[in-house]
């Protein structure tokens, strides 16, 4: 079939039901939302796992396709809780990606001369908060960078990782006393 | 102060590139087809299938060539050549548009499915396994279904729709025969008038 103009602007709950019986529309929804999830993919993992767990969080997202509550018109919350699960069980590259910051200062994907941020600075202030991320539980991360990176709000949060939004709430307060802390001792060293 | 430096840590990764995420939208696209039907070759029709093809020179096909392609004669007789094993839907169609209504499955090697799923017009399937060669050729050739379908090389049949009456649906099943010269066997059948055909259910074939 052609993907037609009137499935591009539909609502993603809209497209997910019409893939249960047209299932190439689906692939409107990886065109739509691919390219932020690759990029937070990107910041959690680095570049070599992105690919993998954008397809793995995908195809799983189709295989449940039918599950999918057609209440909430936008997509996101359900595939950031999915590529939040993918993630989880490569926590080793996390921890190799985030080691490698702190002992570098850059990030793998960071392309030197291109983007980077403005020098130095940028680099004395993010090894610490690297380290910082190393240091949080794994749930508590997850909650804090899916706000910070992938911009989710609470609400959409807790739709995510299916916890109650007062959970989003203390896990994320407590995330930033610790980083908080951990950077306020690494400048009084 | 925490959640600003957070936000603009590695901010200077751009959100992904379609040439980045080509890889990634081709797995989905593989994992998004739908699962292949896969059909049981009762092995009478296997074997004799497989005299057929080995009876013929094996065609050459060069690259590009496209999976199946059904020519029709001005006697009706269509010829049809089955070049991958793939898109058996699309294939279905092109027969029904040469007026046979067909249901085609390919089937991985060492894969066949639980019978029946189908009521056939004659002894060719579902029957008990002939008694021996003299049983098995009377089948082929006298049976309608036998008739309807015939392999001519090893990657060519024929069909011959004035053995198929009204209503009746050819059903065809290729095996992956895992050999670039004889890609596959075929099961031809006829399944009577007006009455349906089950999607297969996979197990291990022994035949």
């Amino acid at each position: 079939m052609t993907i037609t103009r009137e499935v591009i602007e539909t609502d993603d709950a809209t497209l997910i039901g019409r893939s249960l019986n047209e299932p190439e529309v689906f692939a409107v929804l990886f065109d739509r939302h691919a390219p932020l999830l690759h990029r937070y993919v990107t910041r959690r993992l680095g570049p070599s796992e992105a690919e993998d767990v954008v397809a793995d969080t995908f195809l799983a997202a189709f295989q449940h396709r039918s599950d999918y509550d057609r209440g909430r018109s936008d997509a996101r919350p359900w595939l950031y809780g999915i590529a939040s699960n993918v993630i989880g069980k490569r926590r080793r590259a996390e921890t190799n990606l985030y080691r490698a910051y702190i002992r570098s200062g850059v990030h793998p994907a960071e392309i030197p001369g291109l983007q980077v941020e403005d020098g130095v600075n940028t680099l004395a202030v993010n090894r610490p908060l690297a380290r910082a991320l190393l240091a949080l539980t794994p749930a508590d991360r997850d909650v804090l960078l899916l706000v910070a990176w992938a911009e989710l709000s609470y609400q959409e949060v807790a739709d995510a990782l299916s916890i109650p939004p007062g959970t989003v709430a203390s896990r994320l307060n407590r995330a930033r006393l610790q980083i908080r802390h951990a950077l306020n001792r690494e400048e009084q060293e | 102060m925490t959640m600003n430096s957070l936000e603009t840590m590695w901010a200077a990764i751009p959100p992904a590139s379609p040439e980045e995420l080509a890889g990634a939208r081709r797995r989905l696209l593989d994992g998004m087809r739908p699962r292949r039907r896969f059909v049981t070759v009762p092995r009478l029709l296997v074997a004799a299938g497989v005299a057929a093809a080995a009876a013929v020179t094996p065609l050459l096909i060069g690259n590009g060539a496209p999976a199946y392609a059904v020519a029709e004669s001005s006697n009706g007789t269509l010829t049809v050549t089955v070049n991958e094993m793939r898109d058996p839907d699309g294939l279905e169609a092109r027969l029904g548009a040469a007026g046979v209504k067909a249901d085609v499955t390919f089937l991985p090697a060492g894969k066949g499915c639980a019978v029946p799923r189908f009521a056939g017009v004659d002894a060719t399937y579902g029957g008990p396994p002939a008694a021996g060669a003299g049983e098995l050729r009377a089948l082929v050739n006298e049976a309608r279904s036998s008739k309807a379908t015939r392999v001519t090389s090893a990657r060519t049949f024929r069909i011959f729709p004035e053995h198929i009456r009204p209503g009746e649906t050819l059903v065809l099943e290729f095996r992956d025969n895992g050999n670039a010269q004889k890609p596959w066997r075929l099961g031809g059948w006829l399944a009577r008038a007006h009455t349906p055909v089950q999607p297969c259910t996979p197990v291990d074939d022994l035949g």
